[in-house]
């Protein structure tokens, strides 16, 4: 007796339960179809492929398909740190471009919103923030058009300036040991405006009031920027560099390929995964790629759930997403 | 005395706030000046002299020059652009907004779900290879024009910048349209758009601007040159050039290929951010704006 009663309240809830999702899906018919598109946009491009992830404990050939091939466990990932392949080069190189360029991502932008917003004429305000943000809208190709211009051997800018001070031209475009440095570079030009901007947005909201205290109290500029101004900015500064610390595995492929593109003298010292990937594509086959790829989307996700719970506790119960 | 001395010193944070922040302005506009200098150029004053900020013997024969020697190319690269470009953003835009808006209404059960759905996306990806492969083999994107449209029509990011202006949109207004008998897609079109043009328009620009400097899903897909967007001609002159310029390319492989003169690599270079140039001063700050909501939100 008693058992049937469970039961049939089991029963009952769970009737009620797809009672809620049909009369739901019912009710907001017109909403959930709405959502259809997009929905299927991201199943194709983005959850579908993850079927394809076998390849990478597989040795993919054409003929056996995706799930026919020999499976090989975790061969391809062994490869990739083996002393025969450039793994561990490819990853010492994205986490040191990386990493330089969130000290530079860090530091660059926060004095560009302290300085602008010390500056009074509106006319200098708004030509200088003009062309701070310009770069923001240029491809990696024409970045790398604009760096060509700057270091090409015979018309380029740096070595003509080089004669004039009676010292010698540098082939930059053989030379490996440069561009790191200059890639680091070009990332920050790009991308300073752009973050700063989201840096000045967060000093809107600063209460006005306290700086006018501070002013009443005798508290001079360089003071107020660096008690008030930097501690207030330190919760978005926190907040942005969690999240590339998050993305510190991934390099830009855009970047890399649009300034050095398929020089094969600088391609070593600027490869990072997401370029070794598709190099690797083309002359080690797929599997081994994928086996990369997924590799880095592993530790991407690890890092990203970190430093979310990081930002968190920062952040007063606000995540990154 | 003191006064005067703090005043000092706040003189000189200003004065060092000039100068830092031109600097900075003047560093972001000067390869540009000289890209635009150097395509006015003659060529041989540029291979003379090198590259200067002002044009050397202006002339405007370069671009005389490319229009009428790879005109074709450049016509054709400039056509696939615009059609990616006006295509992907409308698309993107109905697609983003539409979901944007049906995830902002507080009265939907799963829209957790939904948002849960897009979010992992961003977090974890299966990469580029099992991407390329599905994308190949079964949606046939190869050498198809919808390769440079379809992959990137849809960004989670602007979706969300898109949810933060919906959902500012007060919910009585849609519930008096629903008593007047009006679904939730007529709400959409007719209330929730129109009331968030600013942020159309600033999604919308986010999308063409990622349609327009395109050139990775040009390098993944397409090897036909008559569906070669022009980002990615541009990519591959300034390859060529950049591969012969390391100096160990053997001779043979780089003996047909001709090298590009200077002015004409910066003429094709202001050729691609022309529409850019100009639009400019009119979208920039769309853009601010976007990027002001997107952290606020953080």
């Amino acid at each position: 007796m008693n058992v049937r009663q469970g039961k049939s309240a089991e029963a009952k809830r769970s009737l009620k339960k797809r009672g809620v999702f049909v009369r739901e899906m019912r009710e907001n018919r017109e909403l959930y179809l709405m959502c259809v598109p997009a929905l299927i946009i991201l199943v194709m491009f983005c959850y579908i492929p993850f079927a394809g992830t076998w390849m990478a404990f597989t040795d993919f050939n054409v003929v056996d398909g995706i799930f026919g091939s020999k499976f090989v466990g975790l061969d391809n990932f062994k490869f990739f740190f083996s002393r025969h392949s450039m793994g561990w080069k490819v990853i010492y190189n994205t986490l040191f471009i990386n990493f330089f360029g969130i000290i530079l991502g860090l530091i660059v932008p926060v004095s560009i919103a302290i300085f602008f917003n010390e500056i009074r004429s509106r006319l200098f305000k708004k030509l200088t923030q003009s062309f701070m943000f310009f770069p923001y809208f240029l491809s990696w190709v024409v970045v790398g058009a604009i760096i060509y211009g700057f270091f090409s051997s015979d018309v380029g800018v740096v070595n003509r300036i080089l004669t004039e001070l009676h010292m010698e031209p540098v082939k930059w475009y053989a030379e490996p040991k440069y561009w790191k440095g200059i890639i680091i570079f070009a990332d920050m030009w790009k991308w300073s405006g752009y973050s700063s901007i989201i840096y000045m947005a967060a000093m809107a909201g600063f209460d006005g009031s306290l700086f006018e205290a501070a002013e009443v109290d005798g508290a001079n500029k360089l003071q107020r920027i660096l008690r008030l101004t930097i501690p207030m900015l330190k919760p978005a500064a926190v907040v942005l560099t969690l999240m590339s610390i998050g993305r510190i595995f991934y390099g830009d492929f855009g970047m890399i390929y649009g300034i050095v593109g398929n020089n094969p003298v600088l391609m070593d010292t600027v490869t990072v995964i997401d370029t070794y990937v598709y190099q690797t594509m083309r002359t080690m086959g797929f599997s081994y790629s994928t086996a990369i790829g997924l590799f880095q989307s592993l530790m991407g996700l690890i890092l990203v759930t970190l430093a979310n719970k990081a930002a968190k506790k920062v952040n007063e119960g606000e995540g990154l997403f | 005395m003191s006064v005067r001395k703090k005043s000092a010193a706040d003189r000189f944070v200003t004065g060092f706030a000039y100068v830092f922040i031109g600097l900075f302005g003047l560093m972001c506009l000067y390869p540009l000046a000289l890209t635009l200098s150097v395509s006015l150029s003659s060529e041989r004053e540029v291979v003379l002299n090198g590259y200067s900020v002002l044009p050397q013997k202006f002339t405007v024969d370069t671009y005389r020059y490319i229009f009428l020697n790879s005109g074709s190319q450049i016509g054709r690269s400039y056509l696939v652009t615009i059609l990616i470009t006006v295509a992907g953003t409308l698309g993107a835009m109905l697609i983003t907004s539409m979901i944007a808006f049906a995830i902002s209404v507080r009265t939907l059960r799963y829209r957790n779900v939904i948002a849960f759905i897009c979010n992992f996306t961003i977090v974890f990806s299966a990469g580029l290879i099992p991407w390329y492969v599905v994308c190949v083999n079964y949606y046939g994107l190869k050498n198809n024009i919808l390769a440079l449209i379809l992959p990137s029509i849809f960004s989670v990011w602007n979706m969300f910048l898109m949810r933060t202006y919906f959902s500012t949109i007060s919910p009585s207004l849609y519930e008096a349209a629903k008593i007047d008998g009006a679904g939730y897609f007529r709400i959409y079109w007719k209330i929730a758009v129109p009331l968030s043009k600013t942020a159309m328009l600033t999604v919308g620009m986010m999308y063409a601007l990622q349609y327009w400097n395109d050139w990775w899903n040009a390098l993944i897909f397409i090897n036909d040159k008559k569906l070669f967007p022009l980002q990615y001609y541009l990519y591959t002159i300034l390859s060529n050039v950049n591969a012969i310029s390391s100096g160990r390319i053997p001779a043979g492989a780089s003996a047909g290929l001709t090298l590009p003169a200077e002015t004409v690599k910066m003429a094709v270079t202001i050729i691609t951010i022309g529409p850019i140039l100009f639009l400019y001063p009119l979208v920039q700050k769309y853009f601010v704006q976007g990027i002001m909501t997107g952290a606020v939100k953080e």
